[in-house]
């Protein structure tokens, strides 16, 4: 069977991170675009509609990882993000849950768990947007029995 | 308290048939009185006896009174001296004063004087040891103060450390696991050095991730500034049996057993899961680091009106009696590198502290140690840190401490 790969944006002010995580991820097999900060994040996902995932650092100067997503999940309700924190704390992260984060990861991650986290994320995206079409396609059909 | 308050006067003369009477006289009225025939009985005497005032005869044969009272001086005895001269040797009674006596009174002497006198020395005695007292008060609770305001400000700045760190961390973690990956290629067996390269890439990994192992730690401890903690309903005999159930495998491997022992089925708080679940992990592991084969952990619990107590006990090697204050600094342990960040117990006070209980320990060497914390049933966050204060303001706040009071810069 054919992995197919997960679409995925990495956000984070530090461009080493950044370049380092992504090499590996792609590497790994996923599609993906690397940014350094929350105003390049929204700008990368208007432009891509194919990303399924946001990995989103916290701490970031000026618009932090808090406020991107809030504005992600305004603008595209159905991209899962997964919020990288420094705190060790689940608290930002449960603000985070709150606004809608699909989960959080402790940085540095754990490779295996940040790839599981990955696909639990681009899986729910795919159940979500599967949902969506089958809702389409039966309003589609009583509209269509009314018509004939 | 009354033991302290009674007078207890040395009277010292030569003369028996002055002395005699005067103390029946003095005894008469609620003190207690030793006599001595001279300036040596008295000195040696005052070794013995637990007397505050001393009434010395100046006209002594051998050592006289005022030579007697130099001496005293010198033996560092808290005791007041009142001297008796003859009629008319005003200078002997002002050589006195001199000497560091109390007063003086000239024979003969009139008893209502003299009992008067003795009461003002002694309780010029009182309000020493009083002031003395309060003084060493005040200087214990300034130390403990001076204390927790460097641990709390040394722990601000640790995790602000810690947060710099974590960013390069992750950068090298990211790097190395990168080239693993590279490693993992069928070219990349070809090269000269494989072995090598591949031992040096895992030891990269793996000191990485005892790294953030520590930052973590440290980074839990510094809660973000606006973020409360979530406090829930928690029953904290289930909590117990959690995180038994997580450190029972390496319990097993020991052949370490755990009981539970318990007031009630179920312990309600309302308090912070996850930060008591990292106290009782703390102290497990310890506990468990700490025993030997085929010993026993008991944990209890036992509900109270508004506070339930915790108790951890193991029967392991104990901590020394000097590192019994240390224990709960950041960074002390007594563990080999790799195997203990020193920051259990650091951590899991601060977490107790913010809910608003305490953490205690006993322990024995040889016999074992018991960690008992108190938590609130309702926690409300009693002590809040400074939100938000900065690692920097933090460092300088040391900086100034230290630079303080030590000359040394
Ligand atoms: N139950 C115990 N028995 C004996 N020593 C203990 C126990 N708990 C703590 N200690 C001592 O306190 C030190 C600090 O503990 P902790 O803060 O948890 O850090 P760490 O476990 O990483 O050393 C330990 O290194 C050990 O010397
Ligand atoms: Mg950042
Ligand atoms: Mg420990």
């Amino acid at each position: 069977m054919v992995r197919v790969p997960v679409n995925v944006l990495v956000v984070d002010d530090e461009k080493d991170f950044v370049e380092m995580f992504s090499l590996r991820l792609s590497e790994f097999g996923e599609r993906v675009t690397g940014v350094y900060s929350g105003q390049e994040a929204l700008e990368a996902l208007k432009k891509d509609e194919y990303i399924d995932v946001v990995i989103l650092d916290i701490k970031m100067p000026g618009m932090d990882g808090v406020e991107t997503l809030r504005e992600i999940k305004r603008h595209h309700p159905l991209v899962e993000v997964i919020m990288l924190t420094g705190h060790g704390t689940v608290d930002t992260a449960v603000k985070g849950m709150k606004l809608g984060a699909f989960d959080y990861l402790n940085k540095p991650a754990d490779f295996k768990e940040m790839k599981e986290k990955l696909e639990a994320a681009r899986d729910r995206k795919a159940q979500h947007e599967e949902r969506i079409r089958q809702a389409e396609a039966r309003s589609l059909m009583r509209r269509g029995g009314e018509l004939y | 308290m009354d033991d302290e308050s009674k007078i207890r006067v040395l009277l010292v003369d030569d003369e028996a048939d002055f002395r005699r009477p005067l103390a029946k006289r003095l005894i008469h009225r609620g003190m207690e009185v030793f006599e001595a025939g001279g300036g040596e009985e008295a000195l040696s005497s005052l070794k013995e006896l637990p007397v505050n005032v001393v009434v010395l005869d100046v006209k002594m044969p051998g050592m006289d009174g005022i030579q007697t009272l130099e001496a005293i001086r010198q033996t560092d005895a808290p005791v007041e001296v009142i001297l008796l001269t003859g009629h008319a040797a005003m200078e002997d009674g002002l050589a006195g004063i001199k000497a560091g006596a109390f007063d003086y009174l000239t024979k003969p002497v009139n008893l209502e004087h003299l009992a008067q006198k003795i009461r003002h020395a002694a309780d010029k005695i009182a309000a020493r040891k009083a002031k003395a007292r309060e003084q060493e008060f005040r200087e214990r609770m300034e130390q403990q103060m001076a204390a927790t305001e460097r641990l709390a400000a040394l722990g601000t700045l640790a995790a602000g450390v810690a947060h710099e760190i974590n960013n390069p961390l992750a950068i090298i973690g990211e790097a190395a696991g990168f080239a693993l990956m590279l490693m993992e290629k069928p070219e990349a067996k070809q090269l000269p050095f494989y072995n090598s390269l591949m031992n040096a890439l895992n030891k990269i990994e793996q000191n990485v991730k005892r790294g953030r192992t520590i930052t973590h730690q440290l980074l839990s401890f510094a809660r973000g500034g606006d973020d409360a903690v979530v406090l829930k309903e928690t029953d904290i005999v289930d909590l117990i049996h959690d995180v038994i159930a997580m450190v029972n495998r390496e319990a097993k491997g020991k052949d370490v057993t755990f009981e539970v022992e318990s007031t009630a089925n179920k312990v309600y708080a309302w308090t912070n899961p996850d930060g008591i679940r990292q106290v009782f992990m703390n102290l497990l592991t310890n506990a468990l680091f700490a025993s030997e084969r085929g010993q026993k952990i008991v944990a209890s619990v036992e509900d109270g009106e508004n506070i339930i107590r915790v108790e951890i006990a193991d029967s392991g090697c104990g901590i020394a009696k000097e590192n019994l204050d240390r224990i709960f600094e950041p960074f002390f342990t007594t563990k080999p590198p790799g195997s203990g960040t020193g920051l259990g117990l650091f951590m899991s006070r601060g977490i107790i502290d913010r809910l608003g209980g305490s953490i205690e320990v006993k322990s024995k060497i040889g016999c074992g140690s018991t960690f008992t914390i108190y938590i609130p049933k309702v926690s409300k966050n009693a002590v809040v840190r400074e939100p938000d204060k900065h690692w920097l303001e933090a460092a300088k706040e040391i900086e100034r401490s230290n630079s303080h009071g030590s000359g040394a810069r």
